[in-house]
């Protein structure tokens, strides 16, 4: 054995022996272990609860535990929905040639890295990403792959001196001396290159004693202009500056902190009309994110200086449990999980369910590939979430609560805890309610009341029939009310401002605002609330500034893999819940990719089917097996092997596995097919009898050339070809040989004069 | 309370399923992974019904009643869903219902049943076993092409396993035995029925309906029965006297040979409709075709068949010492190795295609050329000329082209490629037709097909008059004896329901799932299986055998016989009878191909010594895991993985009795396929049924 049992033991002795430990004992042995070794297994079916059958189970039921060894560094490629479109099996494509391992994953040879592909890393709006250890790294190319491990190598060697030569000689500025500085460090701004800003601020700050305070933040939603500074002088005057790297932060620190003189060029405006940043802010509402990144997350008196707590103490100072849900149900608040059922309602049923004790959770577990507005708002805004939750126990007459929050969100999840303690102390929490949070292990369908509840439970995450409904009989067979993040934030604000001025906002049937984490080819991506009522047109060219590419928007993909593709023909659809129904997508829990005409939707259906079937839990018939035959049919067309009849084929799979599964992703798995073939039917008509993919995306269907007129023989192409099919000189032509080109499209987003054509 | 089940009121009580209603009222709804001792589970999805008002449909045997639910239990779609939710199941279910060789055999013979009891020293079962199937194994076991034989799995390993040889020892065993076999006849029925023609078909259908209590009785235009089997087959490879204890063995049940009788001059079929309740018509194919080539009937040319037929008549026949034979098939042979017993010196074979289009035995062309026949290949006689000296043929050589209509490359002959070559004698053996012409003084037309052959319906073997039968060659043009021997016996089944006022449907077919081809099945079945060379079939030696009309294949030793028995893999399925998925497959007509695609893997494990596990054959309805866990309480298995490839496993994916199972068997009955299993053999399998009085032969399937 190659490692101390005793460690095991030890967690084992801190976690408990109970069922619902058996999950955190995985995962804290497999911190421990960087895997899960079958004799560490037998030790913990010994000395638990669990019998080995179920633990095993467990252990390659979640996507998170690895029963064999990995390298020293694991790298995590994302292909969530927006890294897909970004190109994300291309990163997949170059990590392994450059680490020589399959693109599938694998283990290098000297163990020093194991290459993996996650679902989603929530850092849609800087598409492709992966993660090495516990860093993003974002906007990834296949070079710019290559050359992260490169530079990751060299860094393991020595540090790098981050200030250098810098030198700041501060001047005395009065009131415009530099009091404050905070920096955007949610997940984003970490993978954008925040990390390094703080640090420089640091040590800058620490060198020359420069005398700030330094502030970690959350997220305010721009994603696109990470990593974000904001400096505030000692008369209240802020500055915001954007796309900040090492250089920037020390021009900075030079000009602005020591000479008062600020940065022009990178400073944002959000006030300036004209500027892309108004743009970008000017149609939103800020309910759920009104304090992302304004407040250190980690702080609880932040949180209390913009009014934290205040809708608690008012509730408890005069609000019956009744009146709570009376106030709920009257603001119309719908669940923002994706479903849309009625807030209030589902409170008041589990206030009525007959229990002596009563449970409440928060659905964290954002497993939707393309989303990340509850990591944002998790690590931006904690308290928020907690107030939400207390309210909710107040109203239903719960003692414990949980939290079941992504194990891919280490960053939410320290926050969480800071924050729970905070609570804890001031006596927010404790006596009458207390929160855990509980570390998800990798599986959409824990999305699922009932196989969240499984898990929480310490078993597989397998749905089961409902009724009973967990509002009856839920954890551990007691009433449990279940709600997700953006549901729970928005709770406090109702409460402040009243249901009427949360229903003012919306339309008949949907009120309040709903937060889209909107990604693809858009312009400016990020995280955005509007009001509910607003048009996709208006989201996408008003906030997001249309296409990156410039090219016409294809379609919008609305709900992830339950959801649907929606066309630019319909893109005056407005934001409500039974406005997107009508379209066949779902409002979902608010992933927003925006696709222009290069996306092939062929193969969007099947990226969302191989995302489901993989997720599947395995259960049921129709989903276990449909899903994949799904797939199967999917990948037999984009590879120009469809039949005639594939089509009608899918869709009486579709209209079965829709009818025939027990939980809601077997019954909204089809949705990504069955919506492209309504309004992209053609396309797939295309592949199958004509062996053309219109959108240039299929490997298997397309061929490029290099235009002779168009190509100034830069080399750019001849340089990233994988596999060297490029010739020519340089300043001449180029040429790509047929014979040897694998169709990867390398070519085809480097050339910086568009000079290759796909056919 | 109420719920209205198929437009019907039914009581209920609060906290019942739909299911449990359901079935009180006598209506039936499939399950799969439902269990009354379980709790429900809801995985399977083949209990879907459908709710008044409910867009989905719900699975009933987790939905509980409620007052006034409106349901309905066998809707359109109800029965579309669950037709999807079988075809879903067996695109990703790897198994076979029955063995290859039994599927592959015209006659559906169960061949692992009677190897496997051979295996185990019961012969007297095995020839039942056979005898249900085929009423002259050791006739066939000396004759038969053995197509059984080309799917043999164990060619995967080493060779086939000597289906045909083993099959012909048992037969042997049986007819030297003091009291041979003898199928009993059924209880008299009152019915009779004549059989005209006493081939493999005919007396095939004798035998049948005289299981079946009906009275028999069989018309031949030959001096002794048998058919083909007697007069196109040579004594050197089946003995007279093997095919006539055969017949004798039928005859005792009862059956009435009548000889020398010939339709169309003797007795007519309108004379036999009026004396008899039905008519089978098995006349065969025995007319020669011609061989179309210029001087054939100036030149002489003998036809094959009735070569062979006077040979088998003991006629005299004068071939001289250079024969030449046309043809390719194994009339040509059998002509060919009879010419060289009857003291040609030359015998020469014309086939107008190569050696891979040749449609006789290979084993037969084998021998013949052991024995000294020259087979001439590409080769085509185009004009024969007859003299004093004897025959002058023109030939032609031929080239093959691209395949034709049935798939051989079409020959084409060579120009300027002619040659002469001599002959004492010219058999032409290129192909049979139906002599119909013996129909020609019936008051009714028997309607015909466009090759000439009686034209009938190919699941229940009626003509299109009504009481009138017919089978066999006649029916299919020149086939094999045991397609034949499969024709009469089929027609039994179907005049049986003629005679019990049923409609006639002929014999069902039931659903077999399969691996595929012996080529197509998984390689890691055979992983485990240690190579055994097949073991060969002791014969005279090839200068000696030409001699006479002595047998040249000599039969297995009992020592040889178990030997080559062992090596049987014994395909098929354990759990045939009890699978609940392949019952389900029929009923809702599902078409298994319809989603094919990737399947689990090939995983077995016999560790336990009483449980097979063959987690190929799992459809994940997770009852087992349930049981040993709910009931049991020992966990001894669980899920393992999730999603498509989510699968069935004891512990830690050990071997099964590694885990904590107890051997309770509690789980194996409970396995909706043949998943979970006892270990059985076939034998133990035939065995078991004979002690439950279940006729196997009812039970096994017929192509």
């Amino acid at each position: 054995m190659a490692f101390d049992m005793k460690a095991v033991d030890k967690i084992i002795e801190e976690k408990g022996k109970k069922l619902s430990a058996t999950i955190p004992i995985l995962q804290a042995v497999q911190k421990e272990l960087r895997y899960l070794p079958i004799e560490a297994l037998e030790q913990i079916s010994k000395k638990t609860e669990t019998p080995a059958a179920q633990l095993y189970g467990v252990a390659t039921f979640f996507a998170q535990f690895r029963l064999s060894p990995v390298g020293k560094h694991l790298i995590k490629v994302c292909h969530g929905t927006a890294c897909h479109v970004a190109g994300a099996i291309g990163i997949s494509e170059s990590l392994g040639d450059r680490l020589g391992v399959p693109a599938e994953g694998g283990t290098t040879e000297d163990k020093e890295f194991t290459v993996d592909s996650v679902a989603c890393l929530g850092c849609c709006s800087l598409a492709p990403v992966v993660m090495i250890d516990e860093t993003v790294y974002a906007k990834l190319n296949r070079q710019k792959a290559a050359k992260t491990i490169d530079n990751f190598c060299k860094c393991q060697d020595k540090k790098e001196d981050l200030l250098g030569t810098l030198a700041v000689d501060k001047k005395d500025l009065g009131g415009k001396e530099i009091v404050q500085v905070l920096i955007g460090l949610g997940s984003c701004g970490i993978a954008s290159g925040g990390k390094a800003v703080f640090d420089i601020f640091q040590a800058a700050n620490e060198k020359f004693k420069l005398g700030y305070t330094l502030t970690e933040v959350g997220c305010i939603g721009m994603c696109h202009c990470e990593p974000l500074v904001e400096l505030i002088a000692r008369d209240g005057t802020k500055t915001f500056y954007g796309y900040v790297d090492g250089s920037t932060a020390k021009k900075i620190l030079q000009e602005h902190v020591a000479q008062g003189r600020p940065v022009e060029k990178k400073i944002i405006d959000l006030e300036k009309e004209g500027s892309d940043e108004h743009a970008f802010y000017s149609k939103q509402v800020r309910i759920v994110l009104e304090n992302c990144g304004r407040i250190d997350p980690e702080s609880i008196d932040e949180y209390l200086k913009v009014g934290g707590y205040t809708a608690w103490e008012k509730v408890k100072k005069g609000m019956t449990p009744e009146l709570v849900i009376d106030e709920i149900k009257k603001s119309g608040l719908r669940g923002r999980g994706g479903a849309g059922f009625s807030t209030g309602m589902k409170w008041e049923f589990c206030r009525k369910a007959q229990g002596d004790e009563k449970y409440i959770v928060c659905n964290a577990d954002e497993g939707d590939p393309g989303a990340f507005m509850d990591r944002s708002v998790l690590e931006s805004d904690p308290h928020r979430v907690l107030e939400g939750m207390i309210i909710c126990a107040h109203a239903i007459g719960a003692t414990h609560g949980y939290i079941y929050c992504r194990a891919e969100y280490p960053l939410a999840v320290k926050r969480l805890n800071i924050a729970i303690d905070q609570a804890r102390k001031k006596g927010y929490l404790g006596k009458h309610f207390d929160i855990v949070v509980k570390e998800g292990a990798g599986a959409f369908v824990c999305g699922e009341e009932t196989a969240l509840i499984a898990s929480i439970e310490g078993k597989r995450g397998m749905p089961r029939v409902r009724p009973p409904f967990p509002a009856q009989a839920g954890l551990w067979g007691k009433p449990t009310n279940i709600n997700n993040v953006e549901t729970f934030a928005n709770i406090p604000w109702i409460v402040n401002n009243g249901f009427a001025a949360f229903a003012k906002y919306g339309t008949e049937k949907s009120k309040g605002s709903k937060v889209f984490a909107l990604a693809g080819d858009i312009k400016r991506g990020g995280l955005v609330e509007v009001p509910m009522g607003i048009t996709l047109w208006e989201i996408i060219t008003d906030i997001g500034g249309g296409t990156s590419s410039g090219r016409p928007v294809k379609a919008v993909q609305l709900g992830g893999p339950s959801g649907g593709c929606i066309p630019d023909t319909l893109m005056n659809t407005i934001v409500d819940y039974d406005a997107v129904n009508a379209t066949g997508a779902i409002m979902g829990s608010g992933g927003m990719v925006v696709m222009d005409d290069r996306a092939c939707m062929v193969d969007i259906a099947k990226f969302f089917l191989d995302f489901t079937q993989n997720e599947s839990c395995g259960k049921c018939t129709f989903c276990r097996i449909g899903t994949r035959r799904m797939l199967e049919i999917l990948t037999r067309i984009t590879n120009g092997e469809g039949r005639k009849g594939d089509i009608e084929l899918l869709e009486e799979l579709a209209a079965q596995i829709k009818v025939s599964s027990l939980c809601g992703l077997g019954q909204t798995a089809p949705n990504p097919v069955l919506t492209t073939l309504k309004y992209f039917r053609s396309e797939y008509e295309a592949h199958i009898n004509e062996g053309r993919c219109p959108a240039g995306k299929c490997r298997a269907l397309i061929e490029y050339t290099i235009s002779a007129e168009r190509c100034t023989g830069c080399g750019a192409c001849l340089a990233i070809c994988p596999v060297k099919a490029i010739t020519g000189e340089k300043k001449k032509a180029h040429l790509i040989l047929e014979s040897v080109c694998t169709q990867c499209g390398a070519c085809y987003q480097i050339c910086p004069v568009d000079a290759i054509d796909v056919k | 309370m109420k719920i209205i089940l198929n437009g019907k009121e039914a009581k209920c009580e609060c906290g019942e399923t739909i299911l449990t209603v359901a079935k009180r009222e006598g209506i039936t709804i499939p399950t799969l992974c439902h269990h009354e001792e379980l709790a429900p589970f809801a995985s399977c999805f083949i209990c879907v019904v459908e709710v008044k008002g409910l867009p989905r449909l719900v699975p009933s045997c987790s939905t509980l009643v409620s007052d006034n639910l409106d349901v309905q239990t066998h809707s359109p779609r109800v029965l579309a869903s669950r037709k999807v939710c079988v075809e879903l199941l067996l695109s990703d279910h790897c198994g076979d219902c029955r063995a290859p060789c039994q599927v592959t055999c015209p006659a559906g013979i169960d061949i692992p049943g009677f190897i496997s009891l051979l295996a185990k020293s019961t012969e007297k079962e095995a020839i039942k076993i056979i005898k249900e199937n085929l009423p002259f194994p050791a006739s066939l076991g000396r004759v038969c092409p053995r197509p059984c034989e080309t799917e043999c799995r164990r060619a995967r390993v080493d060779d086939a396993v000597s289906i045909c040889f083993l099959k012909r020892y048992i037969a042997d065993k049986d007819l030297e035995s003091p009291a041979p076999y003898i199928a009993t006849p059924g209880k008299s029925s009152g019915k009779k029925v004549a059989i005209v023609g006493a081939g493999p078909a005919g007396l095939s259908a004798a035998f049948f309906l005289r299981k079946e209590g009906h009275a028999v009785t069989v018309f031949d235009a030959h001096p002794e029965p048998g058919g083909m089997l007697r007069y196109g087959i040579p004594a050197y490879r089946l003995p007279r006297d093997i095919l006539a204890k055969e017949i004798g063995l039928i005859e005792k049940m009862g059956v009435d040979i009548l000889l020398n009788k010939r339709l169309g001059k003797d007795f007519t079929i309108d004379k036999l409709k009026k004396e008899y309740d039905a008519v089978f018509l098995a006349i065969g194919a025995q007319s020669a075709s011609d061989m179309r080539v210029e001087g054939e009937k100036e030149g002489g040319a003998i036809s094959g068949i009735a070569f062979l037929e006077d040979v088998a008549l003991g006629k005299k026949v004068n071939i001289g010492n250079e024969v030449v034979v046309v043809g390719g098939g194994n009339t040509a042979i059998d002509a060919a190795r009879t010419s060289l017993r009857f003291g040609a010196k030359k015998v020469t074979i014309m086939y107008r295609r190569s050696r891979d289009e040749m449609p006789a035995n290979k084993v037969e062309i084998e021998a013949a050329e052991h024995e000294g026949v020259d087979i001439q290949f590409l080769t085509l006689p185009q004009k024969m000329a007859k003299d004093a000296s004897g025959v002058t043929l023109t030939c032609i050589k031929m080239q093959l082209g691209e395949p034709d209509a049935s798939g051989r490359r079409k020959p084409i002959p060579i120009p300027g490629s002619e040659f002469t070559a001599h002959a004492s004698a010219v058999i032409s053996a290129i192909g049979q037709g139906v002599d119909t012409t013996c129909l020609d003084d019936e008051p009714f037309d028997i309607k015909l097909t466009k090759w000439n052959t009686l034209d009938v319906n190919s699941d229940t073997f009626e003509t299109n008059v009504a009481g009138i039968f017919a089978g066999g060659d006649c029916a299919t043009g020149a086939d094999i004896a045991v397609t034949a021997t499969a024709a009469g016996k089929k027609a039994a089944a179907s005049i049986d329901q003629y005679f019990k006022g049923e409609k006639i449907t002929g014999t069902p077919k039931p659903y077999l799932h399969s691996m595929g081809k012996k080529e197509e099945a998984p390689q890691e079945l055979f992983e485990k299986v240690e190579e055994a060379p097949r073991t060969g079939m002791p014969e005279l030696p090839a200068k000696e055998r030409i001699k006479d009309f002595a047998e040249v294949e000599t039969g297995f030793t009992m020592e040889l016989a178990r030997k080559e028995a062992e090596r049987c893999l014994s395909c098929g399925c354990r759990s045939y009878e009890s699978c609940t998925i392949r019952r389900l497959a029929l009923e809702y007509k599902s078409e298994p191909d319809r989603f094919a695609g990737a399947k689990r893997h090939i995983f077995v494990d016999e560790s336990n010594p009483q449980i097979r596990y063959e987690g190929h054959k799992c459809i994940l309805c997770g009852s087992c895991i349930r049981v040993c866990s709910e009931v049991k309480k020992l966990d001894a298995l669980g899920f393992v993985k999730r999603g498509f490839v989510a699968e069935m496993k004891p512990i830690f994916e050990r071997p099964w009795n590694k885990s904590t199972c107890d051997s309770c068997l509690k789980c194996v009955p409970l396995c909706p396929t043949g998943a979970l299993s006892l270990k059985v053999t076939p034998a133990d399998e035939v065995l078991m049924f004979r002690a439950m009085g279940v006729d196997a032969s009812k039970k096994i399937p017929n192509q």
